[in-house]
């Protein structure tokens, strides 16, 4: 069983159109929505909470969000980039107008996340630091017993250890709670780290949607001396680097031996695919 | 609904709201057009809303586990709720004021009375500012000024016919002024008219509301 599945979503706005986004996250998996930025990956997310008004299906094991939408909602955890709401207002007051909307609420995992996260909740939000409004928005999601977590770049703004310990308690999750997650971030080292799988967004389409491993077993990095190469080569986003040229090959492509190829990375696949749609779109315009 | 009023109460309310509820006493002071006083509910209102949007409270509310056309609905709720205050407050105060004073320092020079009849005026001019402020503030939250000055050109436009209707016509001059002892049943019907109004007005102001929040991008 699928934890979100996502069908046609669509938002059109004067310059930018959400296009028919479709995707599912798989039950206990961990899936990082990646794209440059103003892609459409804060817009996707938006649009699976009914935060904004789109079209298209979404449903959450099972469970239609728009017939459904107050036991759906139960069962996610959202977290934005950080808590940005009530600055003025104490963690506990915020706390207590929010858990009496989950009936599942957990004070003592609660509790014990603060303490974890080593949050006070005499604070107010304007006294949070970056991290700790991440931490706070993590503690609140993850007390209701959320069984689908919809993050939107949470770890932007954490420095590298904080990463690691946001990145260490995802998994946890998903190990002993069988949690599913779906998460937005421009860090794809968290990604390689923790993520099954990847959905790619670009220009508000979906150009990729597969596991991870898939997805860098579909590719290898080959390195040219020259751009006649790697024309000849037919790679795919060709630029510029120090030595030479870079661009993406299908990992079946036969190659020359004077060729150097390496493994991609998520980042190598989104700089060449995107200088490829760049490309296309330039060819078309003109 | 009813986690979503105390989240209201918790986290969006501005002082002023309960503050403003104070001014009721104004009913005390000599010759002065009292429907003002409603005036300054609808002012509570305005920073509501202004702390709504500094809060960042709509985003997070859609967030929450609750039906989307609820949010502006629980908002709306807790306003008439505080205008419910108001108009019980003037109307006792009025009357406090009406036992303890003289009947001639009772007689109200700049408009009517502190009596039902005034209070029949609130609920109208209450009822009016819901139905022009919130259907417009609901389509998008973020803009309040525009919604609220329109509704407040309105609410005095209302006071300014009251006043007027105190001095041109006997039914507001004679028949609806003064103490409530005096033409009671009038007074009652006044009462009971505007409070009708306020109900209808509101109402449809509600469904306006949920309608245009339902097309929000929070």
């Amino acid at each position: 069983m699928n934890a979100l599945e996502v069908k046609g979503l669509t938002k059109v706005y004067p310059e930018f159109t959400l296009d028919k986004v479709s995707f599912c996250v798989p039950k206990g998996h961990i899936s990082g929505l990646i794209g440059r930025n103003g892609a459409g990956k804060s817009t996707t997310i938006k649009g699976i909470l009914r935060l904004i008004a789109t079209e298209g299906d979404v449903a959450v094991f099972g469970r239609d969000i728009i017939k459904d939408e107050r036991v759906v909602k139960q069962m996610i955890g959202y977290v934005g980039g950080g808590f940005r709401y009530y600055p003025m207002n104490t963690l506990a007051a915020i706390r207590k107008a929010y858990s009496p909307f989950y009936p599942t609420w957990n004070q003592g995992k609660y509790e014990k996340l603060l303490v974890q996260f080593d949050l006070s909740e005499r604070k107010k939000v304007k006294e949070l630091s970056e991290g700790m409004k991440v931490k706070f928005a993590l503690a609140l999601a993850l007390s209701h017993g959320a069984k689908l977590l919809i993050m939107d770049e949470p770890t932007s703004g954490l420095d590298p250890l904080s990463r690691e310990e946001f990145c260490d308690i995802i998994l946890q999750l998903v190990r002993e709670e069988g949690v599913s997650v779906l998460f937005s971030t421009h860090i794809t080292s968290d990604l390689m780290r923790i993520s099954d799988d990847i959905v790619y967004i670009s220009q508000g389409k979906i150009l990729v949607a597969c596991p991870l491993k898939e997805l860098l077993d579909k590719y290898k990095l080959a390195h040219f001396s020259s751009l006649a190469d790697a024309t000849a080569s037919k790679a795919i986003g060709v630029k510029a680097v120090k030595e030479g040229y870079e661009g993406l090959l299908p990992r079946d492509t036969q190659i020359s031996t004077n060729v150097a190829v390496t493994d991609t990375t998520i980042d190598h696949i989104i700089v060449h695919l995107e200088r490829a749609n760049e490309e296309e779109r330039y060819a078309e315009f003109n | 609904m009813l986690n979503l009023i105390k989240k209201e109460i918790a986290l969006c309310m501005h002082p002023t709201a309960f503050i403003f509820l104070f001014l009721a006493v104004l009913v005390f002071v000599p010759n002065y057009p009292y429907e003002v006083i409603f005036f300054f509910s609808c002012l509570s209102v305005f920073f509501c809303c202004m702390m709504t949007r500094e809060n960042g409270d709509i985003a997070f509310s859609c967030a929450l586990p609750v039906k989307k056309e609820h949010i502006p609905l629980a908002k709306m709720l807790v306003v008439f709720g505080l205008q419910g205050i108001i108009l019980l407050l003037v109307g006792i105060i009025g009357a406090v004021k009406g036992a303890v004073l003289p009947a001639e320092q009772y007689v109200n020079q700049a408009g009517i009375s502190a009596n039902l009849a005034l209070v029949g005026n609130g609920a109208v001019l209450l009822g009016v500012f819901n139905l022009i402020f919130f259907p417009r503030y609901f389509k998008s939250p973020d803009k309040i000024g525009v919604p609220f000055v329109i509704g407040a050109v309105a609410v005095f436009l209302l006071i300014g016919i009251f006043i007027v209707l105190r001095w041109a016509t006997p039914l507001y001059s004679v028949t609806l002024n003064g103490l409530n002892s005096v033409n009671t049943g009038a007074k009652a019907a006044a009462l009971i008219i505007g409070v009708v109004i306020y109900i209808i007005l509101s109402a449809i102001s509600c469904k306006l509301s949920m309608r245009h929040f339902q097309r929000y991008d929070a």
